[in-house]
């Protein structure tokens, strides 16, 4: 599946190949740590921009607590 | 305001399914679903629940007539998501970005191992429709056909992440 912005899906891809992996190989057996990171924010960078441009920052934001979302605008991934 | 409400027993471990369920799409039974970008992730390291936060775009093939009417066909969906892997609970909830302001459309959904079965897994799922401003008017008409329309697609979602689930098991 591509990203809605043409120039992030290289990474959509590599993120997802990675979360997968990971996923099922790492965290379902209880380890925690995300080997994912790096990439995911990469990824996150370019959709940020293109969600900014396309006007979906806001209303984001404003929809978070309606479904009880703990992350805000700017946080960092972990 | 109406309620939609839906138990359904996969027949595969909550492992399985919970992976299948971040991969289900594309999938050929739902291809109104275009985009589906991870937003936000984390990893809470001391508890290991994870938590992720998406953004879906949604292309509906919906008639002209309410294509004008909601001025658009393509929708947005925030959703949010915890995993938590000692306690096998994947939970999400979702809302819709676009057209709040005539339809707001909350989902809850919670997929736990089968206390009767633990190969099995319970998908809980429930979604509150509700007519704001403009369409207040016709509230009944449009919740009841917004209802509608999301069992006819729950029922295609659960089909695609059976596929999914399906697929996997044949590769591993």
């Amino acid at each position: 599946m591509d990203s809605i912005g043409d120039e992030c899906t290289p990474l959509k891809h590599e993120y997802d190949a990675c979360f997968n992996k990971w996923y099922s190989e790492k965290f379902l057996n209880g380890d925690s740590t995300n080997e994912c990171l790096a990439v995911f924010k990469k990824y996150q960078a370019c959709v940020k921009k293109v969600l900014q441009d396309k006007g979906l920052t806001k209303m984001i934001t404003d929809a978070r607590p309606a479904i009880g979302s703990t992350f805000g605008d700017d946080q960092e991934a972990k | 305001m109406r309620l939609f409400e839906a138990t359904h027993v996969f027949k595969h471990d909550w492992d399985t399914v919970s992976l299948a369920n971040w991969r289900k799409y594309p999938n050929d039974k739902t291809p109104h679903v275009r985009h589906v970008e991870v937003i936000n992730q984390e990893l809470d390291e001391t508890t290991g629940i994870l938590r992720m936060e998406r953004l879906i775009m949604v292309k509906q093939n919906v008639p002209t007539l309410i294509r004008k009417l909601f001025g658009g066909d393509v929708s947005y969906v925030l959703e949010y998501s915890e995993v938590d892997p000692k306690q096998r609970t994947l939970t999400m909830q979702s809302q819709n970005l676009t057209f709040g302001n005539l339809l707001s459309v909350g989902e809850h959904i919670v997929y736990k191992p089968d206390p009767e079965n633990v190969k099995h897994t319970v998908f809980v799922q429930s979604a509150q429709v509700k007519a704001a401003g403009a369409m207040s008017r016709f509230a009944s008409r449009v919740e009841d056909f917004c209802v509608n329309r999301f069992k006819d697609n729950a029922s295609i979602g659960r089909m695609g992440l059976e596929q999914q689930a399906q697929t996997m098991l044949l590769a591993a």
